[in-house]
């Protein structure tokens, strides 16, 4: 089941800007999926038509196993979100921002204390919010999108303003809540490394289009199909006849002769027939893309 | 239920906001200036609480500063100030992705506001009251006002206030809903109010949505209104209230960007 079903979803902005084109998302349930895209990709828009702050133009939009627009209270009751930058109430502390969502959700008044316990704010006190750090405020906003035990988890650039060290919490944070208590959680991101180490499915969307939605290892698959060979020899054109001979696709490129991914018996086998033939083999290299690489190509050649 | 919830959760927003202390020291401001100049002046003081008349004339003098300016202006601020709570901490989004239906938010916050409202009358009539009784407790010259506080006379005057007051809220509510810029519903209200001081004296002032409260004035000291001899001005006051506050609702509602 999905938790989240999206389909053809178009949005035009008033000036005449087209931020999605047909964009099509589907957040398997229990998954950690990553959203991807650069600045001005159309994450935060897809995100709010998915949560309703902009009215919807074209598409479908289903949560929850629901349609959104016919079941919208109800669905909202189990998502916590946090889109953009925090919002809170600067005059009010964290317990008292906590207070004005839980008479709302009339959820249990201790889940206050557990959710700040869990973002580790449990100890500003009088603090008003207005005074707390960037990285503070972050995380009194996953808090407020938490402090209901939603099911779904909708977070858009969460660790915007984080340290490394927050980096790295709100990644375990993130990853203990959805394996402990099964959250679906949708992150958004302009930066790969950041979230590739903790998403299981990843979309990436660039000028309004979906590039490329599926599982990490899908996208690994084709990382480990863009990986390359490179031969370095003391006679090139000879060692590419000789390759080539071999029905081996290759060509040349700064002086190195570059073949795809083989099995390691293979390339043994080709640089035995280029040391028979007395050619000297320098160097034989695995290229391999990195993901950050293949997000970038993904997104330029859109 | 989800009303209720919904006005609990509105008003934890207001405490201390500008708007809070806004109602607090607005309630006082007047009164806390009477009692002042009451305990300067003994001598006149204990003439004016012999008078069978003191209430009344206590009345007139505290809703003559208040209801000329001050209260209008403060109602302007109270409810912009409210209402921009969201626009200023960049909370609409947060508040549209509750499981709450917008007609609850919409009439939560105006529910807020007008209580807040009931709370500015409560207070500047307790205040009101104290800066009559306490000369008395506090001055050894100076004895009880002689005249029974007229309760109903003072709750008549505030609900017609009260209701007065009403079409100012409503669109300053609408206006303060529909800009995130504060100065846009400070300036309507502002400009409104200085038409109204124009407005109050033309013939047909009582179209004019601002100058209610004004007008309540003037026939609270008994002026003889000529153009006002036939026009329920509360009803008029309660008309635009109505109007305001329905064509707020429906542009709220129909806003295509939520937060």
């Amino acid at each position: 089941m999905y938790s989240i079903e999206a389909v053809g979803l178009s949005h035009q902005f008033p000036n005449g800007d087209r931020a999605l084109d047909q964009v099509n998302i589907r957040v398997r349930e229990g998954s950690i999926y990553g959203f991807l895209g650069p600045n001005g990709a159309g994450k935060t828009t897809t995100l709010r038509l998915l949560l309703g702050l902009l009215k919807k133009q074209k598409g479908k939009i289903q949560m929850l196993g629901k349609s959104f627009e016919e079941h919208r209270i109800e669905i909202l009751q189990n998502i916590g979100s946090l889109i953009e930058s925090p919002s809170m109430y600067s005059h009010l502390t964290a317990v008292e921002n906590l207070t004005v969502w839980q008479k709302v959700y009339q959820c249990p008044k201790n889940r206050i204390q557990e959710v700040l316990k869990l973002v580790g704010l449990a100890d500003t006190g009088r603090k008003k919010a207005g005074q707390f750090s960037l990285g503070m405020k972050q995380r009194l906003g996953i808090a407020a999108a938490l402090l209901h035990n939603p099911t779904l988890l909708v977070l858009d650039e969460p660790t915007n303003g984080l340290d490394p060290g927050g980096i790295i919490e709100m990644r375990e944070l993130l990853r203990t809540l959805n394996k402990n208590e099964g959250i679906t959680i949708v992150i958004s991101s302009h930066l790969l490394p950041e979230i590739e180490k903790l998403v299981t499915d990843i979309g990436i969307i660039n000028k309004g289009k979906m590039l490329f939605e599926g599982p990490l290892h899908e996208l690994m698959r084709r990382q480990q199909e863009a990986s390359y060979l490179a031969f370095e020899t003391n006679n090139t054109a000879a060692a590419l006849q000789l390759i080539q001979s071999h029905h081996v696709e290759a060509y040349l490129q700064d002086e190195k002769i570059i073949l795809p991914h083989l099995p390691k018996p293979s390339i043994a086998r080709l640089n035995q027939v280029l040391v028979q033939n007395s050619i000297e083999v320098y160097g034989i290299a695995t290229v391999t893309n990195d993901l950050e690489s293949i997000f970038m190509n993904l997104t330029n050649d859109n | 239920m989800h009303f209720i919830y919904s006005i609990q959760s509105e008003w934890l927003k207001t405490r201390r906001s500008l708007a809070s202390w806004l109602v607090i020291v607005g309630g006082f401001f007047i009164p806390v200036i009477l009692l002042s100049a009451r305990l300067l002046y003994p001598d006149n003081t204990q003439k004016a609480n012999l008078s069978p008349q003191f209430w009344e004339g206590i009345l007139q003098q505290s809703w003559q500063l208040m209801a000329i300016f001050l209260l209008p202006m403060g109602v302007i601020l109270a409810t912009s100030l409210i209402t921009q709570i969201e626009f200023k901490n960049n909370t609409w989004k947060q508040l549209h992705t509750t499981p709450q239906r917008m007609s609850t938010i919409f009439w939560s916050k105006l529910g807020v506001i007008l209580f807040m409202m009931l709370q500015f009358f409560l207070l500047f009539n307790i205040g009101i009251y104290l800066s009559g009784i306490l000369p008395a407790l506090l001055l050894k010259q100076v004895d009880l006002p002689k005249e029974t506080f007229p309760w109903l006379t003072y709750l008549k005057t505030s609900g017609y206030f009260f209701v007065d007051c009403l079409p100012i809220v409503a669109l300053q509510y609408l206006v303060s809903l529909q800009f995130r810029n504060f100065l846009v519903p400070l300036g309507v209200g502002i400009g409104m109010l200085v038409a109204a001081l124009f407005a109050v004296q033309w013939k047909y002032g009582y179209i004019f949505p601002f100058t209610y409260c004004l007008s309540n004035f003037f026939l609270l000291r008994g002026a003889e209104l000529k153009e006002l001899r036939h026009i329920n001005i509360h009803i008029w006051a309660l008309g635009y209230f109505s109007v305001f506050t329905l064509t707020s609702y429906v542009l709220y509602l129909t806003k295509k960007e939520k937060g």
